[in-house]
């Protein structure tokens, strides 16, 4: 094991080259730039390629071209350049290509604020792309060491699942100095809980099964399979039809695949639960650092309070806010969006509310007296322009 | 074509859905034919398409592996699969006018830069024809189309003093030439110097649209008075004439004179390895 005072874009790359990424494909931006950079440092010496793009739409249609020639890949990016991945990402899904993709994300809406924490791509995560009729997979880190073990996690998903894994950092995480652990033997790696899974090819003639079923090898290239890929709706052997039965059966497997096999990707942290907890505080990502000392200092003073930080955001974990409790969703964006997922799942006798700052963090003090009010049965105080409503 | 056709084409996608008159067919056929001239065989080629009317009526029909990108994104895809693809396998592109000259202009312009080995014939149709028939980049000045109802007065990129092709020599291309579908032999022959290029090759082939080019620009959908109309538009490079539109012939030959894009990306790696290991 080696250890670190490191990034989480430092984490991100090594992880990358170790899960057996050769390719990279980006194009600069804050706060992701480094692992760019990091990423043309490193892939040449273990044989592989970085390319600096023209654009985020080149650098993840250039990261799915290589990942169908059967080079495992991976792009990174922050909010900006991640609506812009909207389009390959389609592509990418609807041909069941693995590829990994980061979004550091910073403070929007539009460029924002570019050094300064954000989560405004919790929805645009599940939603990437156009046209609906798909699932998507995505983990979100809380620190450099997790940004490095859910990089290389997303590795062994996006090929498992047949489908591009996105890991939503945000700029703390991806900019963070923090304490990084690498393992360097394969019992070290065990000991992490690591798990790789290996690049194979189709050999045809059915690429795009209708049924749920996993560790179907991807499509590749060059293999002389006869492989057959499109943006259109595929007849199983790939080829452009436009009937809503093959559609309903191609959007099956795409939606069904990673639903039925939920618990292959499902990872959560949870604090405190046992006692039936009065108010649960929910947070991902960097706040649920803070909300994890305000959940922990409550409890040393007597206050019943749970937390619950969703590792994997979509599908999202339903399973987890199955008690009748109050529920606090604290997130980095001020319109709430994680919490309308949680009003969904949460049973309907519960009370779901939302704290929400953006570019900084909330503070345990800020927490406490939200707690404080809940525990009276009153709603999270508001400064003068926030509201309730979401 | 018969002997073509059993050979690389996919039986299946035989007869194409193009429409009845529509001149991909004579594009599709010269490059086919180009390809079986140079020795080519059905693995050695990765073909890719793109959306629009060129994509979509020769996506599926190599027997070969194949794949169509999202609209003009197909040349960044092309330079990725490039640098995974084993050197020897080519990689062959049908795509359309808008796609290259319109959306994914900038995506070819980077490809041309890095000189990624691809063979790329752009099927203009002189618009966008499948949405119904709008002007294009390429579209001639004064036509009327669905969206140039008053003629077309942009200016456009064929015309002399903005000839596309200049602009892709001068972003560096190696082999880029000109003509339309009647060509026949001549066109044959540009691709056969385009496939022998280890670099980026473009072939920009004119093809009649009997179902909205025809109808709205020229008032026929008469396949051969279109044919006509566009080979009377037609002349060798040297050869203009007053009417002239389209200049037909090798623009640049340049091939083989640059590296290519993967090769020198694996020769700057493979050098860097040996640095560090």
């Amino acid at each position: 094991m080696k250890r670190y005072l490191e990034t989480g874009n430092f984490g991100v790359a090594q992880a990358a080259v170790m899960a057996g990424c050769r390719v990279f494909c980006g194009y600069p931006i804050t706060p992701a730039t480094e692992i760019a950079e990091a990423m043309s440092g490193l892939l040449p010496r273990v044989g592989g390629f970085y390319v600096q793009t023209e654009d985020e739409t080149a650098a993840m249609h250039m990261a799915i071209g290589a990942a169908l020639g059967g080079m495992k890949a991976m792009t990174a990016t922050s909010g900006p350049g991640f609506i812009l991945y909207a389009d390959p990402y389609g592509w990418a899904i609807g041909c069941e290509i693995p590829l990994v993709v980061l979004n550091s994300q910073r403070v929007g809406p539009v460029s924002g604020i570019t050094g300064a924490p954000g989560q405004g791509e919790f929805y645009l995560s599940r939603y990437v792309t156009q046209g609906g009729n798909f699932e998507t997979i995505v983990l979100a880190p809380n620190s450099a060491q997790e940004a490095f073990f859910l990089t290389i996690e997303a590795f062994y998903l996006s090929e498992r699942f047949r489908t591009p894994v996105t890991v939503l950092a945000d700029q703390l995480i991806t900019d963070g100095w923090e304490d990084l652990s690498i393992p360097e033997t394969d019992e070290e790696k065990q000991a992490m809980g690591l798990r790789f899974a290996e690049r194979k090819a189709h050999p045809g003639p059915q690429f795009y099964p209708p049924t749920d079923e996993i560790d179907i090898p991807p499509v590749v290239l060059g293999k002389d399979t006869g492989a057959l890929c499109s943006d259109w709706t595929p007849t199983e052997e790939g080829y452009d039809i436009e009937t809503v039965e093959a559609q309903h059966k191609h959007a099956y497997r795409l939606i069904y695949k990673i639903r039925n096999h939920r618990d292959l990707i499902t990872r959560h942290e949870s604090l405190f639960l046992d006692d039936d907890p009065k108010i649960i505080a929910v947070a991902f990502g960097t706040p649920s650092r803070v909300v994890k000392t305000a959940v922990k200092k409550a409890r040393a003073q007597g206050k019943k309070i749970g937390m619950i930080r969703p590792i994997s955001l979509w599908p999202f974990p339903d399973e987890l806010f199955k008690r009748n409790a109050t529920y606090l969703s604290v997130e980095l964006n001020y319109d709430g969006q994680m919490v309308r997922e949680i009003q969904r799942a949460a049973p309907r006798e519960s009370s779901v509310h939302f704290f929400g700052k953006c570019g900084e963090l909330p503070t345990v003090a800020e927490l406490s007296q939200i707690f404080d009010d809940l525990l009276q049965g009153k709603p999270p105080r508001r400064r003068g322009w926030e509201t309730e409503a979401w | 074509m018969d002997y073509l056709a059993t050979e690389y084409l996919r039986s299946r996608k035989i007869p194409s859905t193009a429409c009845s008159g529509c001149g991909l067919g004579q594009c599709h056929k010269a490059l086919v034919k180009a390809i079986d001239g140079v020795g080519l065989t059905v693995s050695d080629i990765v073909w890719g398409t793109s959306i629009g009317c060129a994509g979509r009526q020769t996506f599926a029909t190599w027997k070969g592996d194949s794949f169509a990108g999202t609209h003009g994104r197909v040349y960044a895809i092309a330079r990725g699969l490039r640098l995974a693809l084993p050197p020897e396998k080519r990689i062959v592109l049908t795509v359309g006018d808008g796609d290259a000259f319109g959306i994914g202009f900038n995506h070819l312009l980077h490809a041309v830069r890095t000189n990624a080995q691809m063979t790329i014939m752009v099927c203009d149709n002189l618009g966008y024809q499948s949405t119904g028939g709008q002007f294009g980049w390429t579209t001639p000045p004064g036509v009327v189309t669905d969206s140039s109802p008053y003629g077309m007065f942009e200016p456009n990129w064929v015309q002399p003093e903005r000839d596309v092709l200049r602009i892709l020599k001068e972003a560096g291309a190696t082999f880029l030439a000109r003509h339309v579908s009647m060509d026949g032999a001549s066109l044959v022959e540009s691709l056969t110097k385009a496939l022998q290029n280890n670099g980026l090759s473009l072939v920009h082939v004119v093809y009649p649209c009997t179902t909205n080019f025809g109808k709205n620009a020229l008032g026929t959908r008469k396949p051969v008075e279109i044919f006509n109309w566009i080979k009377r538009h037609a002349a060798p490079l040297g050869k203009e004439k007053e009417e002239t539109i389209w200049r037909t012939g090798i623009y640049h030959d340049a091939s083989n004179s640059r590296p290519e894009f993967s090769t020198l990306m694996r020769r700057k790696v493979d050098e860097i390895r040996g640095r560090y290991s």
